[in-house]
This record gives C-alpha cells, sequence and structure tokens, in this order.
C-alpha cells in the first residue's frame, strides 16, 4: 500500500507540473502584441467626473486638456497664450478697452474670437451660444461648479456674431486677458441636462455619456471609460489643429506607485505622467537603473513646498523664532541629497523662475550658529539635555503636522525634525491624513506648524494666502488661505495694488518689496519648489512640462516618435 | 425549518438597518467633508464658493436628517449618486461586484481544491515529514504580508520574466478570454497563496479528530480498505465542519480584496469601498459596505443551514 | 486570515511537567519560542544597542543615505541615513508592542464577554452572542479604515489626549482590539457552557460558593487553554494587520516606524535598496510564523488528545 500510494503521489505531483508548465506556455505564447499605434499612460488617479467644471481633480485636468482647450492658458514658457481664442485682448490691440465705474474703480471690457475651425466632435460648430450658456451654469449657484469666481466676476457678455464676444469685468486687473478657467460646455448637448441646475452635477452628458463625440472639441475625444482603471481617447476629426501622431492614448489609473513602475518596466505603460506619477525621489532612483530605455524629465514647478507657522502660537508669534527655524535647516543639502539637486530651494512664495521673482531679498543660508543666538537672544536658553526652554521654565515645543502617507514630505519633515533638534527645539510630529489637514486643522487654523504645497500659476498674486482679510474665521465662513494668521497692513496694501497696476515696472517694484516684507517676517518658512518628474520613453518627443497647474497634454498634438535611429540608440 | 429561515431573514434585516445607521454615522465622524476635500485640489475655491457647494451636495444638513432622507431613498430603490465617480452607485457597483466575485471566486475554488487534499494528506499521517511540511507551507502562507508577496510576484512575473501583465482587468483592446486570465494569474496567486493554509490547516484537524473516532477504528476493523475508511467514512464525517467554515468564508468573497486590488490596479469592491469611505462619498460606501455585510449574514445563514442539513442530530423548528 | 479549529470543550491544563514534556517534543514551536523570545529581547535592548554603537537611532545624516554594511552601520542605513539595524530593532517595538497589546486587549473583552455570556446564560447569553455574531460578519478591513480615520475629538475625547505622544499606537492597538474579541468570546462561551455543568462546579454552586468565586477558581482555570492558545495565534495575525494599516497609510506617526511601515516605504526603492524592504518583511513573516507554530504547538501539548492521529 505504501508502494502505491507513493507512486500515486509521484504521478500527482508529475501531473501538476506538467499542467502547471503548459498554462504557462499557453498563456505566454497567446499574450497579444501591445497595440503599436496607442501611447499608453499612467496615472496615480482616476478622474471623479468628466466634467469640466464641476469638482477639481488633476487627473480630469489632465484627461481633459487633450480632449478640450480653454480659451486662454499659460504656455510652457508661463506667458499667457491664446488657444480657442484667436487674439489675447490687450489694450494695445483695442480688444480690451477699461472704462470707468460710479464708485472710481475701473472695469474692462474684452473681446474674444473663437477659432474659425472650432467644431464639437459630432459636427456642430463651437458657437457663441455656447459660451452664453457656460456662463449660465457658471454662476448658477444650483450648478455645482467647482470654483465660481471667475464667472461671477464677469457682469455680462455681449454676442456679436457666431464666433465674437465681448465679456465685461468689474475690475480691471493687470492679468486682465487671462480667462483660463472658463470652461466652454456644448449647448446642443448640456442645455437638456441643465433644464433643472441642481440636477446638472448628476445629468451632465460628461458623466452620463461621456464617450458623446459632441463633448470634446480637441485633438482627441474620450472613446471609452471603465470606472476608476482606465480611459481611451482616440483621435478627433473634427480637431482644427495639427494632427496627433498618436491615433490612440490609453490612460491607466494605478494608483500604487510601486506598481506603476513595474508597468513601466513589463512594458504595460510607455510613460508616466509627471502631473500624477512617481516622487521625484523614487524618478532618480528609476533613472539610475532604466535611464538607458527611459529619459526622466524633471522641472521645477510652481509647487511651492512650505511650513505655514500659526501666529498665534507665543513661540512662533517671536520673529526670531522663526528666522532661528528657518537658518537652522539645511535646506540645500536637503535638495542635494534628496532630490539630487533637482528642486529650486526657495527664498520665498515666488518661484526664482518667474519673472517677478526679487532677486536681492534676505537669503537665509544654513547658519546653525546664527540659529542658536537667535533662540538665545529670543530667551530660549538651553537646559538639561540640550533642549530649550524659556525663563518660566516653558519649554521650547512645537507640534508639526503634515500630510500622512505622502512619503517624500515625510522623509523632508524628519530631516528638519532632527535639525531642530540640535538646536535643542522639541519638535513633535503630527500628522494627519490630507483631509483632516486640510479639511480641519488648516481651515480652522488648529496647527502649530504644517507643511503642505501651493500649486499656483504664474504672477499669482498671493491675495488669499496673505491678505489679512484672508485668515479663515468664523465670520468668513472659515475661507480663505492665510493660515499663520499673517497681518501686516503694508502687505495688505501692496496686495491691493498689486492687481489693479497695469504698468509691469511699476509692479514689479510692488512685487519686489511685498516678498521683502515676506522674507523678513517669514508667514511661513520656505523649502523648496517641487519638481514633476515625467518617465517618458526615449522614442517620444515633443512633452514639454509646464511646471505650473495646467497640464502637458494642452499641446499633445506636438508628441511625436523620434525617428528610428533616435529609438534605436 | 420555515419558521427558523423567516426568523433569521427578519434577523438580518434588523442587524443590516441597524449597521447601516453605525456605517452613516461612522463615516459622520470621519474629520473633513466632501467639499473639504475639494479645497485640497483647488486653492481658488473661495470661501463663498464652499458655502455654496455645500448647500449643493446638502452636507450643511444635520447628520440624522440626510440619514432618515438616504434610508426613504433606499427603500425605494434608489441607492443614491455616488459623488466620487459622478455616477448612480448602482452603475459603480455591479461592474465591480463581477470582477470581485471573478476574482475571489477563482482563488476561493483554488484554495479549496488545494488545500483540502493537502488537508486530508496531512491529517492521514500525523507527524510524518509529509505532515510537517503541509504545516509549515500552510503558515508561511498565511504569514506573508500580502502586498510584499504581490509585489515581489509582479516583479518576478511582470517585470523580470515578462510572462504576465502587471496589473489591470484587461488589455484594451483585447479583453478576450485569455486575455482576461492572463490578467488574473497574478492577483488570484497572490490570494490563494494567502488563503490555502487556512483551509487546509482546518481540513486536517477536522479529518484527524474524525480519524480518532470509534466508528473509523470500527471500519478497520471490520477489514474495510483505508482508502474506503478515509474517503467514505472519515471524509463525511469530517466535511461538516469544513463545510461550515467554507461557507463562512465565502461571505467574504464579495467584500473584496483590498490591497490585492490595489497592488493590481484591479477594479473590485475591496478597493472600491476604501476609496468611497477615504473619499466620503456616503452613498456608495453605504451601499458596497451594507452589500458585503449582507452576503456574510447570508453566508452565516447558509453555513447553519450546511450544518444543519450534514448532521443529522441537529434541527431546526 | 486564518480560522483556527477549537473543540468547545475545557480542557484543564495538566502538569506543568507533563505540558512541558509535550510542548519540548514538538521541535518547531521550540525554535519559534526560542526566536520569538530573542527578537522581543533584541528589540528591547534597543537602548543598549544605541548606547553600545554610539550612534543616535534619530540622527539624520543626508550625506551617508542609503549605505550598504560598515562597522559602524552592520546593516547599512536608510534613506535617511539612519542606522538600519536600530531602525529595525525599534520597528520590532512598535510591531511587538502592537500584536500583543492587541492580542492581550482582545483576550480580556472576549474573555469577560464570554465568561459572561456563558455563566449567565438565558436572555443576556443570547444577547451577547448575536451581537458577536453581528461583530463578526462585519466587514473587517473597511470598517477598520472608517474607524481609523475617525476624528476623536469630535467623540468628545480631549485633544491633548487625541494628540499625546505615542497616541497613534494605543489608537492601533484599540481599532485592532475593537474588532478582534469574538474569537476569544465564543471560546470562552463555549469552555464555560460545558465547565458550568460539570460536577464540581455544581458542588460548588450548591456549597454556597459565590459567582465570581466560581469563575475565578473553578472556570477560568479551565478554560485557560484555547484562550492561550488563541491569543497566541491571533499576535502573528495581528502584525500582519498593523502592516497592512501601514500600507494603507493609516499606520504609526514618524518617526516611530513599525516593520509594516517601513517595508511599505521601501516598496518605491525596491530597485535601489531592497536590503530596505528585504529586512523588516523576513522579520514580519519570521515573527507571525513563529507566532503561528508556536499557537500550534501550544495546542497540541495543552490538549493531549489533538494531533495524535
Amino acid at each position: 500500500m505504501t508502494i502505491r500510494r507513493s507512486g500515486r503521489a509521484r504521478l500527482v505531483v508529475l501531473l501538476i507540473r506538467h499542467s502547471l508548465s503548459l498554462a504557462v506556455t499557453c498563456l505566454v505564447a497567446l499574450a497579444p502584441a501591445a497595440a503599436a499605434d496607442a501611447l499608453r499612460i499612467g496615472l496615480t488617479q482616476y478622474p471623479p467626473t468628466l466634467n469640466p467644471s464641476i469638482d477639481a481633480a488633476v487627473a480630469k485636468t489632465y484627461v481633459l486638456a487633450m480632449t478640450r482647450r480653454p480659451f486662454t492658458v499659460y504656455d510652457a514658457d508661463w506667458k499667457l497664450v491664446c488657444m480657442l481664442c484667436t487674439e489675447l485682448p490687450s489694450i494695445e490691440n483695442r480688444l480690451a478697452v477699461p472704462f470707468d465705474k460710479p464708485d472710481g474703480t475701473r472695469g474692462v471690457r474684452l473681446t474674444y474670437t473663437i477659432q474659425p475651425g472650432a467644431t464639437w466632435g459630432d459636427g456642430v460648430p463651437l458657437t457663441t451660444e455656447d459660451v452664453e450658456f457656460t456662463w449660465e451654469v457658471g454662476r448658477n449657484p444650483q450648478s455645482g461648479v467647482a470654483s465660481a469666481e471667475l464667472y461671477r466676476r464677469i457682469t455680462g457678455i455681449e454676442i456679436k456674431d457666431a464666433k465674437t464676444f465681448t465679456m465685461i469685468f468689474d475690475k480691471l486687473t493687470f492679468d486682465y486677458g487671462a480667462i483660463n478657467d472658463f470652461e466652454v460646455l456644448p449647448a446642443h448637448l448640456e442645455r437638456a441636462a441643465f433644464s433643472d441646475p441642481a440636477q446638472y452635477r448628476i445629468r451632465t452628458r460628461y458623466d452620463t455619456d461621456p464617450t458623446n463625440p459632441g463633448l470634446y472639441f480637441g485633438p482627441y475625444r474620450i472613446s471609452e471609460v471603465a470606472n476608476g482603471s482606465f480611459i481611451v481617447l482616440t483621435a478627433n476629426p473634427s480637431w482644427w489643429g495639427r494632427k496627433p501622431a498618436f491615433p490612440r492614448i490609453e490612460i491607466y489609473a494605478i494608483e500604487n506607485t510601486a506598481a506603476l513602475e513595474a508597468n513601466l518596466l513589463s512594458g504595460g505603460l510607455d510613460m508616466v505622467a509627471g502631473e500624477l506619477g512617481l516622487s521625484l525621489d523614487q524618478a532618480i532612483a528609476f533613472e539610475k537603473r532604466h535611464g538607458d530605455r527611459f529619459a526622466i524629465v524633471t522641472k521645477p514647478g510652481l509647487s511651492y513646498e512650505h511650513v505655514d507657522l500659526n501666529f498665534d502660537n507665543p513661540i512662533l508669534a517671536d520673529v526670531r523664532v522663526r528666522q532661528a527655524l528657518l537658518t537652522g535647516i539645511d535646506r540645500t543639502a536637503i535638495s542635494r541629497q534628496l532630490f539630487d539637486g533637482r528642486q529650486l530651494v526657495a527664498d520665498g512664495f515666488v518661484s526664482p523662475l518667474d519673472r517677478v521673482f526679487a532677486k536681492d531679498i534676505r537669503h537665509y543660508d544654513y547658519d546653525p550658529m546664527k540659529a542658536r543666538a537667535l533662540l538665545d537672544d529670543a530667551g530660549w536658553r538651553v537646559g538639561v539635555g540640550g533642549m530649550r526652554s524659556d525663563a518660566t521654565g516653558t519649554r521650547l515645543a512645537l507640534d508639526f503636522a503634515t500630510t500622512a502617507g505622502n512619503r517624500t514630505r515625510e522623509l523632508v519633515q524628519q530631516v528638519l525634525q532632527a535639525q531642530w533638534r540640535q538646536l535643542g527645539i522639541d519638535v513633535r510630529i503630527r500628522n494627519e491624513p490630507a483631509r483632516i489637514l486640510f479639511g480641519q486643522s488648516l481651515a480652522r487654523r488648529r496647527f502649530t506648524m504644517a507643511m503642505f504645497a501651493w500649486v499656483t500659476s504664474p504672477e499669482n498674486v498671493p491675495r488669499s494666502m496673505l491678505h489679512s482679510s484672508e485668515i479663515p474665521r468664523e465670520a468668513n465662513g472659515w475661507g480663505g488661505e492665510n493660515f499663520p494668521g499673517f497681518r501686516n497692513p503694508e502687505a495688505d496694501a501692496l496686495i491691493d495694488k498689486i492687481e489693479v497696476e497695469l504698468d509691469e515696472s511699476r509692479r514689479a517694484a510692488i512685487w519686489q518689496r511685498l516678498q521683502e516684507i515676506y522674507a523678513e517676517q517669514l508667514p511661513e518658512l520656505p523649502l523648496y519648489y517641487r519638481s514633476d518628474s515625467f518617465v517618458l520613453p526615449k522614442w517620444l518627443k515633443g512633452v514639454r512640462p509646464t511646471g505650473h497647474q495646467y497640464p502637458t497634454g494642452l499641446w499633445v498634438e506636438d508628441w511625436r516618435r523620434g525617428d528610428a535611429a533616435a529609438a534605436a540608440r | 425549518m420555515i419558521r427558523f429561515l423567516g426568523l433569521r431573514a427578519v434577523e438580518i434585516l434588523v442587524v443590516l438597518v441597524i449597521m447601516s445607521f453605525v456605517i452613516y454615522a461612522l463615516i459622520g465622524l470621519m474629520p473633513g467633508d466632501p467639499i473639504d476635500l475639494m479645497i485640497t485640489a483647488n486653492p481658488k475655491l473661495t470661501a463663498a464658493d464652499i458655502v455654496r457647494l455645500k448647500a449643493v451636495y446638502g452636507i450643511d444638513q444635520p447628520l440624522m436628517g440626510r440619514y432618515l432622507a438616504w434610508l426613504r431613498n433606499i427603500l425605494q430603490g434608489d441607492l443614491g449618486f455616488s459623488r466620487l465617480y459622478s455616477q448612480p452607485s448602482v452603475t459603480i457597483l455591479l461592474p465591480r461586484l463581477g470582477n470581485s466575485a471573478l476574482l475571489m471566486g477563482t482563488s476561493f475554488v483554488l484554495a479549496l481544491a488545494i488545500g483540502l487534499p493537502a488537508g486530508i494528506a496531512a491529517a492521514r499521517r500525523p507527524h510524518s515529514l509529509l505532515d510537517h511540511a503541509i504545516n509549515f507551507a500552510c503558515f508561511a502562507g498565511i504569514s506573508v504580508p500580502s502586498f510584499w508577496l504581490a509585489l515581489m510576484l509582479i516583479l518576478v512575473f511582470a517585470v523580470a520574466l515578462g510572462w504576465l501583465p502587471a496589473g489591470g482587468l484587461a488589455t484594451i483592446g483585447d479583453g478576450g478570454f485569455v486575455d482576461r486570465i492572463q490578467h488574473l494569474v497574478l492577483p488570484v496567486a497572490t490570494l490563494t497563496l494567502a488563503s490555502i493554509g487556512g483551509y487546509t490547516r482546518f481540513m486536517r484537524s477536522a479529518m484527524a479528530e474524525a480519524l480518532r473516532q470509534d466508528f473509523i477504528r470500527t471500519a478497520r476493523a471490520k477489514g474495510a480498505g483505508e482508502r474506503r475508511v478515509v474517503l467514505h467514512h472519515a471524509l463525511r464525517n469530517a466535511m461538516i465542519p469544513v463545510v461550515t467554515i467554507v461557507a463562512l468564508s465565502f461571505g467574504t468573497l464579495f467584500s473584496g480584496a483590498l490591497i490585492t486590488e490595489t497592488m493590481f490596479a484591479y477594479p473590485g469592491m475591496g478597493k472600491l469601498i476604501f476609496d468611497s469611505v477615504m473619499g466620503n462619498d456616503y452613498n456608495l460606501a453605504l451601499a458596497g459596505l451594507l452589500f458585503a455585510t449582507l452576503v456574510t449574514l447570508l453566508a452565516n445563514l447558509a453555513a447553519d443551514v450546511a450544518y444543519a442539513w450534514l448532521d443529522p442530530r441537529i434541527t431546526y423548528r | 486570515m486564518s480560522e483556527m479549529p477549537f473543540r468547545d470543550a475545557p480542557l484543564r491544563i495538566g502538569s506543568w511537567r507533563s505540558f512541558w514534556r509535550r510542548f519540548s517534543r514538538r521541535r518547531l514551536a521550540v525554535a519559534s519560542l526560542f526566536m520569538l523570545v530573542l527578537l522581543a529581547l533584541a528589540a528591547a535592548a534597543q537602548p543598549l544597542a544605541v548606547r553600545l554603537l554610539g550612534i543616535d537611532p534619530l540622527a539624520i545624516d543626508l550625506y551617508g543615505r542609503l549605505a550598504g554594511p560598515t562597522m559602524r552601520h552592520p546593516l547599512g542605513t536608510d534613506e535617511l541615513g539612519r542606522d538600519l539595524l536600530l531602525r529595525l530593532l525599534q520597528g520590532g517595538q512598535v510591531s511587538l508592542t502592537v500584536g500583543a497589546a492587541a492580542a492581550l486587549v482582545s483576550a480580556l473583552i472576549g474573555t469577560l464577554i464570554g465568561l459572561l455570556a456563558g455563566y449567565r446564560g438565558g436572555v443576556l447569553d443570547r444577547l451577547l452572542m448575536r451581537f458577536t455574531d453581528s461583530v463578526i460578519a462585519l466587514p473587517l478591513l473597511p470598517l477598520l479604515i472608517v474607524l481609523a480615520a475617525i476624528d476623536l475629538t469630535k467623540l468628545g475625547v480631549p485633544r491633548a489626549l487625541a494628540d499625546a505622544e505615542g497616541a497613534s499606537l494605543w489608537r492601533i492597538v484599540a481599532l485592532i482590539a475593537l474588532v478582534g474579541w469574538t474569537t476569544v468570546a465564543r471560546l470562552v462561551r463555549g469552555a464555560t457552557l460545558a465547565v458550568r455543568s460539570f460536577d464540581f462546579v455544581r458542588a460548588a454552586t450548591a456549597l454556597g460558593a459565590g459567582g465570581p468565586r466560581i469563575v475565578l477558581v473553578h472556570i477560568l482555570p479551565n478554560v485557560a487553554s484555547p484562550m492561550i492558545v488563541a491569543t497566541t495565534l491571533s499576535i502573528g495575525n495581528y502584525i500582519l494587520l498593523e502592516s497592512v494599516l501601514s500600507f494603507l497609510g493609516l499606520g504609526i506617526q514618524p518617526p516611530l516606524a513599525s516593520w509594516g511601515a517601513m517595508l511599505t516605504d521601501a516598496q518605491e526603492l525596491i530597485g535601489t535598496a531592497p536590503a530596505l524592504a528585504l529586512y523588516p518583511g523576513l522579520l514580519i513573516f519570521v515573527t507571525v510564523i513563529a507566532f503561528n507554530l508556536l499557537g500550534d504547538g501550544l495546542q497540541d501539548a495543552l490538549d493531549p488528545r489533538a494531533g495524535q492521529g
């Protein structure tokens, strides 16, 4: 019986081994070759909606950039350009006409002409009727449009003809020509869904019928949607511009970045978007190993990583402590060692790449001696164990929060904590998921120090971050983003002035002064400007990272396959 | 029996209603709301925007009122609208359910197909080398962190060898049978390796217990063949607890495998529930969680019924 | 999640010597016990190792990131230049503490409920067991996620307490225990029911012994063995569960790290620094398997009938 049993066991093992290897061989042999004409892009997020106006998620902006175009946008050189319009209005070309208002301030009338070839994917021309409809949706409080600021500032739209219209704004600002966030909607398809404005966000055809060609007018249109996993784009025949090189683009959502990397290596993906992709240190590590197959493009952008300091905290209310905190951290070493020197160390809220950046403002080099002196001066003496306390025995202890689960931030945070500890500052890490940090702690100003980033556009006026009227409090419904509680009458006045100063050189002087105040007062500790890292196949040419909130896909028609020789190298 | 089933059905309903309230309240206790989350993505939202959006989404209303409104809708068969996917919850839920059933079902069947025979083999020769080897292998499978296992499988079979896709449901534009199977291999392997151990050990212990019983000795004494003793007499007895545990674990099939789904970008129920809870998507989270609970409760009921059916000593009145 | 088989029959722990004789025959279990004691000692001795090596475990060295093993750093350094060995030992403190504490608290809650239900019986028993069944029916992981994200201050917990040092660790322990007590509760109830009907318990009741005394002296010792086994097995499970929570970003606060958190962080750098993922992964695996084997061995040793074949 023993013999029989072991004999059978051996047979079973053999059988299993055979069927396994057979299965594997079958599977491998039948593996289909990847579609050669498609470009496959990986993102870490799936868009929550495809309606251009509702919600505001980076993944949605990324996908829609390839299928629709804004009237105006900042290009990769951070210059304002026309996309859907034919000419940018300016006072010089008489398309922008300022007018005086009864209250003494000035408004402006802007005339735009829609690209003559602009046509929705179903052949219906894109006209001023769509523009009017979009404004109607945008200013309706029930429509669920996320950022209604732009639509509210438009006090009227005059229609000249099917392609030309004039918008009337009640405030003349220096960036008057920019209507980047005006997301034109197809009136012929969406009007029915908007019949009950409160139901619009549920009935919009961008979500109920997302593959309808009539919703798109860009180089691509959405042809297939699998919720939560992928979106397929195909070339849009009605597109007026340059014909895109890839007939198909497939966008996959893969949240885990280790899995994202594996998909690149296994050939499941061609590229990973920088807007929502690998963290910089992961990309740098990836480049070291696979730089022969992939090009890693990093661009320092307008994501301003910084630490907000709460002025309500008596310790932080002292400017000497704030300056000591910044002097006591080695941002250059962090940038060089953790990020291969690819992130610009920040001196303030304006990026060194921005044209309004002031060069000669106060710069804080790493100088622990000086930091110690500042702390001594502020009355924080070193006690037993090397930690500091003041005359009353209060310890120099601060809580430090950032978004939990963001590995890069948590790494930097631990470096800062260690460097501050060497100065005798007891910093305790209290990280919270993004939803708590932004939704509660910052919005209700219940934090001590918090590290996060602002993602902005070029020459962005820091009204919501620095103006004293924007300090979140009960009275303003906890609105505004001046989380530190920074109050500086001069800064307030400068911000008010910048917005309406049309003369570039005079504006530059105001920008200069504002940055000086910021660098002296340090309502926030500037850390660095984050770099997005794009992982691209060597053969892909024409992808130009913008560095700001408007994604690369706005120029997707310039993306090409490199020549064969380049590909072979 | 009918009375028993009726009672249990009422009980399940009561538990579901209580659960729905508990979940609703729990999500309500999570900090921040959907609009707060929106601010994270868009710093341009003004205070006025926030107040307006909270009214649009109805989250300026008190929790209890929102719950009752939700309950009314659900009783009319309306699962509500998913804020996270901008679709009716049902539209999102159904395909995910299918995906999960396929993934979990396959690994469930595989784990049983391997685990039960292995358990029987181990029980037949306790403390033999084979028994120890199986025992150790079981514990090894149970003891590996699943995201680690998934990562290793991806690195070996997708990256290094290039045999199988690293993730996803199917290749876009293909989606044929073979293609779907290829995409299933690694996630199914991850799940199966992690769950085999439990079934094997359970089968082994039930079988060992059965083999110790007097009637087995009697059967052997009567000269029944070893094969017949094991397969006929002992197995039938050992299956009673095993069927129960199998029915119980069947209940977890539809709540999905969060980690495996995340690692393989596989759109299943686990990830859906996780994302909807984290994204404060009440309607979707509730629908998903309640469905998972319902299936578990039904599986519990099935386990009880199976127990009664297999074990003639128990009757339900 | 492994469901371990237990019979509901109560078993007295025999004499210590006979237990040890049976236990020591299970070589794998003995090796596991040895391994676990070693790991626990090593983790506990982390402060000593800090003194011995003369390095600050939290000191960051940006110029010595991801270094290989040297005399100074026996296992090399992590992505911030911290000593990997010291960090692993500290991670062990967290992982083992979470696992053991969660198992103990679950056992405590489970025993209490199980004893109450089994000893009192009647309506209370039925209610408690229905409650237990309902908790078992809950989808575990999603529930943990909801619980982990709850804002304690909304529940009226003082902010100072909710934010206290090490709070994140105890929060995880509490979470796991909150859903983990059911196994023990069922076991203890079953055992109590059986013990209650034993003659010696009946005799004690007849002699006028009070409830608490009967539970303490007669019932508890008799339900101890399945409890011990279940608790041992659950430690391993909870260590794994903690690693999953870390993977989901619901784990412990930096600069503290559990093995699970270290493993999660390491996956992004797996190509460049595989050692960072290898060690914590291996430690989790070894620890969990050791707890499982130990529990298995304990079961056999405590319950002489099992595994004889």
